[in-house]
């Protein structure tokens, strides 16, 4: 084959720079969990949980996954297409826009500004810095996709093209804004208008951010661990056009037993349940892709990742559907069962993708073995079980607190106080924060082998069964 | 149900015509081998 000109430089750019955001969410996350047990740990004004919750939700979301979102399209697309970046002048200027994008959310957010929409806190100046990197991003790898070398687009091409168009659509809906100040708008939506579209906005940030890319990713990057192709490409194109046709629906089960009207409702409750197919499509597409293969599970790191991870999707997919029922809504909604949801998908799904990615990159961008195999095998460990602790102590938490919530007397008083509940909380909240440190320590393993991966590997010849991850 | 109502429902209707479509199409026996042929393309891109 023609020897390419790939761009490498940016993608190990993207790498490091997702890595130390990454660090960073997590860092704040153990940080927040430790506040929530021990309320001396908030030092107002800056320091308070109420400031630093969403550094942590922005740093994981747009910070890590962004990032290695940024770092894997821009590896995949040259390799798919065969053909190096469009321009590698908007990809360096996407680097450092990022960066300065991510700097001015956490400091803008430090000093109390808010939209107080979530997920989308930041206020209307960086909105419109997020819509600039976007659009240079976007233009990027389309562009690219453009003058590939194949007719045909392999799947994760299509992932790619969805997220990006559909975060832009998503993103400048819910930023409609009359700006007052430098750093005060009003949403430009009354109302439950507003919470309707927010949660239109915020669960397909869901499907745009934390579903498409890392389906992306598990497309491109489980073949390419196991080198046997994927079971089916028609069925992945099916579920992916499903997957399409049905998430922008469901916003609305965010907003169950709202003022917000009935059939949207129960439109955003059907079509979630239906939702199980594409979900379900990709999960048994990468199970049976694994057909013969399966005992790489043992001998392969990455495969271990990849299979753990759209496990892990399987299972949010389920769970997803069941919380937006009505009746199970309205016993789960508002406790602690959804931050564990939110971490199974987070610290399972998007993250085990992440890695495994990564460690799949790092040996081809750097021409370096990676430095410990046994080390990759224990930050393994380490998030699963992290994530485990993490995410069963937070559900049963949960379904001790509706429980607690709905107790009632003969007379139809409420058995327990607010209070009562609280304090019922506090070992869960525990396990939840050592779950926390757990998983961090894997991460700072990750970092750690990285490093020495680029400071000490053995030089490699891309091709060999180690840097696929096979040994 | 008011108008905008039936113009959200018919905008999901109008999607769902498309996805159908979309099936026919992929699932059709005559596109059987071209649908694979990107699963084999992609393992070749070292
Ligand atoms: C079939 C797919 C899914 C469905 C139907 C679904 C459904 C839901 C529902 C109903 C809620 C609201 C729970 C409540 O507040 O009562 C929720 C919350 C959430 N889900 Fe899922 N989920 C799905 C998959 C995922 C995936 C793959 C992720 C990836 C990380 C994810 C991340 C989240 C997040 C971040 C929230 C929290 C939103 C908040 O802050 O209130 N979900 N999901």
């Amino acid at each position: 084959m023609e020897k390419q000109n790939y761009n490498y430089a940016i993608v190990r750019s993207f790498v490091v720079w997702s890595m130390i955001w990454g660090l960073v969410a997590v860092l704040v996350g153990v940080i927040v969990s430790f506040q929530m047990v021990e309320p001396g740990l908030n030092f107002p004004p800056y320091l308070t949980f109420g400031r630093l919750r969403p550094i942590h939700t922005n740093a994981g979301i747009y910070g890590w996954a962004v990032g290695v979102i940024f770092a894997t399209f821009l590896y995949i697309v040259q390799r798919l297409c065969k053909t190096p970046l469009w321009s590698d002048k908007l990809a360096k200027f996407q680097l450092y826009f990022f960066n300065a994008t991510i700097i001015a959310s956490a400091v803008t957010l430090l000093l109390g500004y808010t939209t107080s929409k979530e997920y989308h806190e930041m206020e209307w100046p960086i909105d419109v810095m997020i819509i600039i990197l976007w659009v240079v991003f976007g233009l990027n790898i389309i562009m690219t996709i453009l003058k590939r070398k194949d007719e045909q687009m392999y799947i994760s091409l299509w992932y790619m093209m969805a997220a990006i168009i559909g975060v832009a659509i998503l993103f400048v809906v819910n930023s409609a804004a009359m700006p007052v100040s430098l750093f005060k708008s009003y949403s430009a939506y009354a109302g439950t208008n507003d919470a309707n579209v927010e949660w239109w906005f915020g669960h397909n940030a869901v499907a745009m951010a934390l579903t498409a890319p890392p389906l992306a990713m598990f497309y491109y990057f489980l073949p390419k661990s196991t080198g046997v192709p994927i079971y089916s490409h028609r069925l992945s194109i099916i579920a992916f056009w499903s997957l399409i046709f049905m998430y922008l629906w469901t916003g609305a089960h965010h907003l169950l037993w709202t003022p917000i009207p009935d059939w949207i409702q129960t439109l955003a409750m059907g079509f979630s349940v239906m939702l199980i197919a594409p979900s379900w499509g990709s999960v048994f597409n990468g199970y049976l892709s694994m057909n013969g293969q399966w005992h790489q599970m043992r001998e392969n790191y990455l495969v271990k990742f990849l299979i753990l991870g759209i496990t892990f999707y399987g299972l949010q997919t389920l769970q997803g559907p069941m919380q937006a029922i009505r009746t199970f809504s309205a016993f789960i909604h508002y406790t602690d069962w959804v931050p564990a949801h939110i971490h199974m998908g987070t610290m399972g799904w998007v993250s085990m993708i992440c890695f495994a990615s990564i460690y799949f990159m790092v040996p081809r961008i750097w021409n370096r073995e990676i430095y410990s195999i046994p080390l990759a095998n224990l930050q393994f460990w380490l998030i699963l079980v992290g994530q485990l602790i993490w995410s069963i102590s937070l559900w049963v938490a949960g379904v001790l607190q509706a429980g607690m919530w709905n107790a009632m007397n003969s007379d139809g008083s409420l058995t327990y106080t607010f209070m009562e509940t609280m304090v019922e909380m506090y070992p869960y909240w525990w396990a939840r924060a050592f779950g926390g440190i757990i998983y961090l320590f894997g991460l700072v393993v990750f970092i750690y082998n990285l490093y020495m991966t680029v400071k000490k590997g053995e030089p490699t010849a891309v091709t060999t069964a180690t840097a696929e991850g096979r040994v | 149900m008011d108008l905008a109502s039936f113009v959200y429902l018919g905008v999901t209707f109008g999607l769902f015509v498309i996805f159908a479509l979309i099936v026919i199409r992929t699932y059709n026996k005559k596109n059987k081998d071209k649908g694979e042929v990107a699963k084999y393309n992609m393992l070749d891109d070292d």
